[in-house]
């Protein structure tokens, strides 16, 4: 048995330790807005926080997590962090086909958290680890310098 | 319903050595190269057939520490511990900052790295011309190889199967007058395989050249370095004359035998490895750092 904390809330599964974290959010606890792109690190559509750190959860075997803090983007939707990234992205044209939307906001939130005022090549390099094959990146650098500015004050507080 | 697996994932060193010791085991400690390795169709856990041991629990191997002039880095902190630590050498961090992308950078570690010994593992390069040592250990106690005996050819290491590689030391790190450089030729910014990694590094006393090193990664099968071809230049100053820098590239363009792939043409690599070379000794100062 492997006990962790998912978006708040304790929760055991019996997944096998090779188990990935990205299968066992989305078969067991069927917390779909975690996607699955290349399923090797490379897209980012799987991005999670483990102890608030960004990471790529089709990557993670859930054997080693035990006792960590999961959070998925369900477990951000109601922060009033996750509601400036929504409008910003919706203003900034920064979705299209929405795939990579999730792991976008996940890189978008750990990057403002860390750096609330980043540069047009601090974006870039937040975000290089998430593809994105509709908006050519333009429109999410816009949306991500669009909530920096819309939450001034907010990003650190977590 | 496949085989059952099993896994460890133990408080203390101690009992993870001796369960290394009871059994030949898979180590996992970021898995970034370990879950890509074994890959498997979505829903389907990756089939590791060993045992498989957690490791990056382990604080007592992620401790950052000097002892002397000797840098000891735990192989256990990942990329992002390393580059928020202020011991940590800027080069290093440099060669960090090329390594995929930030979540790779949260959970990737130092001693994976090592440990996988890909011949494009961009830590390589810079560990190899800081003279790294490895501190193995098991339940007979420590042993400790230089990087360049340990690695020995592609994903080929030099560990018992009851060993982990508990550190990481930099001993020649806090020489005064030293610089050290790492660069990297790849394709794209983040999650670009190295096509060649080139890390070089010089002491010197005025202008006179005191020690000399180089190395190549991602053009053979481990990273190319030559003592010998080193030995040449010290002694000589800075800047170097134009025959003694002809001299070291046409003995480093008979020992580096790239291959092709697809990422890449043989001679492709091999000039650029040896213009980074060629760059390096032609400068005319070394900002230490
Ligand atoms: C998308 C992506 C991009 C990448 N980009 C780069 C890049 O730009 N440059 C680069 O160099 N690498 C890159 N990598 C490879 C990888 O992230 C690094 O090699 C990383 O350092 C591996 O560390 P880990 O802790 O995840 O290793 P793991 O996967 O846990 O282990 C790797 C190997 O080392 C062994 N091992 C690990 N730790 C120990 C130990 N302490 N003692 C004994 N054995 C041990 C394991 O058994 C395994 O064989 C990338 C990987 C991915 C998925
Ligand atoms: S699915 Fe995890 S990074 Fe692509
Ligand atoms: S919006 Fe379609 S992949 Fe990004």
């Amino acid at each position: 048995m492997i006990t962790f904390t998912l978006n708040g809330r304790k929760v055991e599964t019996d997944a096998p330790p090779s188990a990935r974290l990205l299968d066992v959010i989305r078969d067991e606890y069927l917390l779909i807005g975690t996607k699955e792109g290349c399923g090797e690190g490379e897209c980012g559509a799987c991005s999670i926080f483990v102890n608030n750190l960004l990471q790529n959860s089709c990557l993670i075997p859930i054997g080693s997590i035990e006792g960590a803090e999961i959070v998925t983007i369900e477990g951000i939707m109601e922060s009033d962090q996750f509601k400036i990234l929504d409008e910003s992205y919706s203003e900034a044209g920064g979705v299209q086909c929405g795939y990579c939307i999730p792991g976008m906001v996940m890189a978008s939130a750990a990057l403002l958290a860390q750096n609330p005022h980043p540069s047009e090549a601090e974006i870039r390099e937040g975000i290089s680890g998430n593809l994105c094959r509709c908006t050519g990146y333009n429109m999410i650098v816009d949306a991500i310098n669009l909530a920096a500015k819309k939450g001034d004050g907010l990003w650190q507080k977590k | 319903m496949a085989e059952k697996i099993i896994a460890y994932r133990f408080d203390q060193v101690d009992q993870t050595l001796s369960q290394l010791n009871k059994e030949d085991c898979t180590i996992i400690a970021g898995g970034t190269d370990v879950m890509v390795l074994y890959k498997s169709r979505r829903g389907v856990p990756p089939k590791i057939t060993k045992p498989i041991v957690f490791i990056d629990h382990l604080n007592e191997l992620k401790q950052v520490y000097k002892k002397g002039k000797d840098l000891h880095i735990g192989a256990c902190c990942t990329y992002s511990d390393l580059l928020n630590d202020p011991l940590i050498p800027t080069p290093l961090k440099n060669a960090i900052k090329t390594i995929a992308a930030p979540a790779i950078r949260n959970r990737g570690t130092l001693g994976g790295n090592i440990c996988n010994a890909s011949p494009a593992g961009d830590t390589l390069p810079l560990l190899y011309v800081y003279n790294a040592k490895l501190v193995l250990r098991s339940v007979s106690g420590v042993r400790i190889v230089a990087i360049s005996d340990f690695i020995q050819g592609v994903r080929r290491v030099d560990r018992k199967s009851n060993e982990i590689l508990a550190e990481i030391i930099l001993p020649s790190e806090l020489e005064e007058g030293a610089y050290a450089v790492f660069e990297k030729v790849g394709n794209r910014n983040a999650d670009a395989i190295a096509k060649v990694g080139f890390a070089g590094y010089i002491r010197t006393n005025g202008e006179v050249i005191k020690d000399i090193r180089f190395a190549f990664g991602a053009v053979g099968p481990t990273m190319v370095r030559s003592v010998d071809i080193e030995k040449k230049l010290i002694g000589k100053t800075i800047p170097l004359a134009g025959a003694d820098i002809a001299q070291v590239l046409s003995a480093f363009d008979k020992i580096i035998k790239p291959i092709d792939d697809q990422r890449s043409t043989a001679r492709y690599r091999k000039t650029v490895a040896l213009n980074l070379l060629r760059y390096f000794l032609s400068r005319k100062q070394y900002q230490h750092n």
